[in-house]
This record gives C-alpha cells, structure tokens and sequence, in this order.
C-alpha cells in the first residue's frame, strides 16, 4: 500500500515536471519566435505546446512578418478559441483579417474585442478606425468618442480624424467629435489654431474680426500656452526684461516696455500677435513707439506675414534711436486671395558683423483697420 | 337646464381642446434640437490603414499611432529610429516607410498617390490604374505607369540610403548568426534531450547501456 502510493506519487511528480519542461520549453521558443520573427521556431513552439494560446500568437505574429495573413489569421484563431476573453487577441485577429480584406469577418472580431473589454479606450479606437475605413462614420465616430472618453490621449486623434474626415469643414468637425466640455473645446480650438486660425478664433471667440487682443497692453501679459493674444518667443525672454509699465503712456493706463541687453538674434521674432484677415483686403496696423537710448545696428522694426506661407506683406519704419516723443508707426498691406491670418511681430533688421542691441523701447496702441486700396497710376 | 345641458358639452369640448394643446406644447418642447449634421451624408473617400512594426507607435501629424490607426490624405507621416511602417491604400497600393523617415502621403479616388519625401527612405507600390509618384518638394523622384502598375524605391536627404523591403523576409540570423534551421535544430535538440528521459521513464534501462 505505501509503495503503491509512494509510485502514485513519484509518478504525479514525473508528471508536472515533464509538463512543466514542455510549458517551460514552448514559452522560450515562444519568446525567441517573437524575437526572431521565425515561422519554423513558432512552429515547434505550437507542436510542442498546442493548448498555450501565446505560441498560437507569436505563431501570427512571425506569419504576419512574412506577409502570410492567412497562416497566421489561423493561428489567431486557434489563440482566440484557447482564450476568448483577451481583447488584445481579438484585436490582433481582426487587424490580420481586414489585411486579407476581410472587413466584415475583422469587424465580427473586434465587436469581440469590445465585449470582452467595452469600458476600455483601445477596443472602441481600433473599431472606430475600421468602421471608418468601411465608410460608415456615424458608428466610427460614435466609437472614435467612446474611446476618447475613456481615454483622454485619443482626443486630439479624435479631432484630427474628424477634421480630415470633414475635410477642413470646423461645423462637420464639430458635429463628428460632439465636443461635450470646456477643455474638449479647448483642445480642438488649440489644434485649429495650427490648421485654420479663422476657424480657431471664431470658435474662441464666436466671430472673426481683424483686432488686436489687448493691443494697448493694458491686460497681463501670459507668457506661457498662448493661442490668441500676444506672444513673446521664449528663446528671447531670458535676454531682455518686459514689463508693463504704467508711467510711460500714450492712452490708457498702461504700455510695454522692453529693455535690451545686447542679446537678439537678427530674423528671429520677439513678440507677435495673429490676427483673422479678409482676403484680398487692404489694412493697415499702426502703433506706438518710444525709444531710449536704443544703441544697436540693427534697429526694430514691426511687421505684417501671412501666417500660411510666412510671407512679408509689409514692414513699418525703423524704430527711433533717441528720446522723443511718442512716434506713430505703421504698416500698409494688401492679403493674399487665399489669406485667413496675418501675424504682426516685431522683428530688428540685420547687421553685417556681431549685432547687439542695447537700450529701451515702449509700445503701445497697436491698431488694425480695413483701408481703401491705392489704386497704382 | 337646457342651457346648462347645452353648457355642458361646450365646457367639456374645451377641457378636451386644452389638454390637447398641452400635450402638443409637452411634445414640442421635448422634441429634440438637431444641430448636428448628418455625418451619413460626408462623401466617400479612401481611407488608408496604417500597420506599424511590432506595433510600436510613430507619428502621424505630430500625434502618435499605431497599427490599425486610419491614414487620411494629406497626413504628415514621421518614423524614428528603429521604427518603421506600412501604409495600406487599399485599392491604390501601399506604401513603405523605413526608420527615420519624414513623408507627406497625399492621395485621392481618381488613383493619385503621392509621396513628398522630406527625409527618409520609401517604397511605393501602386497597383494598375494608379498614378504613383515619389517627389521631393524641389522635384520628382519616381513615377509609376499607370497602365501596369510598378514600385517606386527611394531615399532622400542626408545618411538615407536603405529603403524598406516591401515583403519582409522573416526568420532572421538565428541564434549566434547561426541561420534559423540550424536554431531549431538547436532547440529541437536540447528539447528532445530534456524531455526524452520522462517519455521513456517506463524504460528503467534507459535508451543507451
């Protein structure tokens, strides 16, 4: 009786590890098939260990390296049948099979998906994008907002696609991403400022006039995330002090000063501000200007680009030298038949050899208005 | 009482005509407002589908994606170091991105597809009855014939010399270079050796002597 149990027992231990060493052994050919992308190591990894799901998947895997979709559509199915509840499987099964062109059989697989994981970002993402491919944006989008619900990351996905989709069209686009709070709206006013500015600011601010957002300085300045407003380049800050200065003025309360110490690179931008143009339209931007003992080679000067190809549409004098007293300086131009935006900045002309610039300027009062075009004799 | 029998009906007609505005002024108010457009009515177009190796992300228009992320035209479409892609135009073709490339991929329904090339290495496939081009921003790199079809490899900018294999070959070096046959047998050998004493454990005298 105790040998035939002592024989039971060595034979139960023989047993787990024989299983252990097969589990032990498809696992490191497994993890070498996936390495390697090798279908013949995969191969052996399944034949020695058929009922582990993972050397079905790293099976696809290396078939799918070699562009053998079908081969490895196979594996995936024998993986899923293993292991029904991975989304991820489901996933990867449904990806090969829209690669064979099967979109209705990769659709059945990544509804799976969805019901094994449907609170999770990534199922809706991946069936969303399906569902778009087949041309059927109501339900792509409906789970293209799912997943960027669940997971914020694939927002700014989410509106990339709608735009594209809508084809530049801010209402469509609007009605594919169903923007439901404030920083949705935030974050597509953010992406439209970089792909249509009108559209941005109309958003932002519900029309699109030609102004200047606080062009007398008499608000804070925000030195940082700025979409609207004035910008002052960062790579420029830690060269010069700004400050809004409340004894030098020339209407309001308030101007902007700003005092050089030598650094400035010439063709570089030091504040700028984009503003919504009329195409085919003649404007004209006006300032004020104030300078002290400003000693470079280079002196600043304002002008006007337009901000889809950054060409100069005009330039305003150069800034005075001396103290004086406040100086009007403006800049006459005609936009582009396709311009939406211009940006204004301030810029400093170059000099032959080394080009600082020293001293005090004071701005205030920037001004756009919509002029009558000079008709050339 | 004839006049109150006439009064009757009257008071209840009106009753009825009240709640019957009501009911239309409840349904009214919660009909819903249907600002959004028809997304149904957008156009039919192409959308491609993006395959990434090892699923590892790139980037497509400054933002990250994956494989089975939707690549519409005019995409800005950027790979690292060690990451490369394939771009399935569906009827069109597919393109090939290797490591550190920079591309903007345009195409449309009329069966144009166009690669500008900013840096990097491609390879377009396009099928028949597509116009493939590969192009610079200064000039044209490659152009397929329409009428058969073709595949357009080319590396623009500095240190882009190797473009993608179109069909990856898998496998690989195998272990210490020694080719994926030799590997197995490797493997197969080792396993055969660890697992033979537990097929054969009936045998006490084992295979040898």
């Amino acid at each position: 009786m105790r040998i035939g149990i002592s024989l039971l027992e060595i034979a139960l231990c023989l047993f787990l590890i024989q299983a252990s060493a097969r589990f032990g052994f498809s696992r490191l050919l497994t993890r070498y098939a996936l390495i390697t992308h090798s279908t013949s190591v995969a191969d052996a990894a399944v034949s020695i260990n058929p009922s582990d799901p993972d050397t079905h998947r790293a099976r696809a895997a290396a078939y799918n390296s070699e562009q053998r979709q079908a081969e490895a559509t196979q594996s995936l199915d024998s993986a899923v049948s293993l292991r029904y509840r991975d989304d991820y499987l489901w996933i990867e099964l449904g990806n090969t099979r829209e690669d064979l062109g099967d979109t209705s059989g990769a659709l059945a697989a990544l509804n799976q998906a969805v019901r094994w994981a449907p609170y999770y970002a990534h199922t809706h993402w991946q069936r969303g994008n399906l569902l778009l491919r087949m041309n059927k944006p109501h339900e792509a989008f409906a789970d293209l907002r799912q997943a960027a619900t669940a997971n914020q990351k694939y927002f700014p996905n989410l509106i990339d696609l709608a735009w594209g989709i809508a084809k530049g069209d801010l209402k469509t686009t609007q009605s594919l991403i169903n923007v439901s709070n404030d920083t949705e709206r935030q974050a597509l006013i953010r992406y439209l400022a970089g792909k249509s500015f009108r559209d941005a600011f109309i958003l932002a601010h519900g029309s699109a006039i030609a102004g200047f957002l606080n062009g007398g300085f008499e608000e804070p300045l925000a030195l940082n995330d700025v979409i609207f407003g004035w910008v002052i380049a960062p790579e420029q800050r830690r060269h010069l002090a700004i400050a809004v200065d409340a004894t030098q003025i020339i209407e309001g309360s308030k101007s902007l000063q700003i005092t050089f110490d030598g650094n400035w690179t010439p063709g570089t931008p030091l504040l700028s501000q984009t503003i919504v143009v009329e195409p085919e339209q003649t404007y004209r931007v006006s300032c004020e200007v104030r300078s002290n003992d400003l000693v470079t080679g280079g002196l600043p000067f304002v002008t006007v680009r337009d901000v889809t190809n950054n060409m100069l549409l005009g330039k305003s004098e150069n800034f005075p030298s001396t103290m004086g007293p406040w100086r009007t300086l403006n800049v006459d131009f005609t936009t582009l038949p396709n311009s939406q935006a211009v940006v204004v900045r301030l810029e400093r002309n170059n000099c032959e050899a080394s080009c600082p610039i020293f001293g005090t300027v004071w701005l205030d009062q920037f001004q756009i208005a919509q002029t009558k075009p000079t008709i050339k004799q | 009482m004839n006049q109150k029998r006439r009064n009757g009906p009257r008071a209840i007609a009106a009753l009825l005509l009240f709640s019957i505005a009501q009911v239309s002024l409840q349904v009214g108010l919660a009909e819903p407002v249907n600002n959004a457009t028809d997304v149904t009515s957008l156009p039919q177009q192409i959308v491609a589908r993006l395959t990434t190796r090892n699923n590892q992300p790139i980037t497509v228009n400054g933002l990250s994606a994956t494989t089975g992320a939707s690549i519409l035209t005019g995409a800005t479409i950027e790979t690292g170091a060690d990451q490369s892609a394939t771009v399935n135009l569906g009827p069109l073709g597919s393109l090939d991105i290797a490591p550190n490339t920079k591309l903007v991929l345009t195409y449309d329904d009329q069966g144009n597809v166009k690669a500008l090339l900013i840096y990097g290495c491609v390879v377009l496939s396009a099928k028949k009855k597509t116009n493939g081009e590969v192009a610079t921003e200064q000039s044209t790199l490659g152009k397929t014939d329409p009428a058969a079809g073709g595949v357009l490899r080319h590396c623009f900018g500095p240190g882009a010399t190797t473009t993608p294999n179109p069909t990856p070959a898998g496998g690989g070096g195998g272990l210490f270079g020694l080719g994926t046959a030799a590997t197995v047998a490797i493997f197969a050998g080792i396993g055969a050796a660890a697992l033979t004493p537990l097929a054969f454990q009936d045998n006490p005298s084992g295979a040898n002597p």
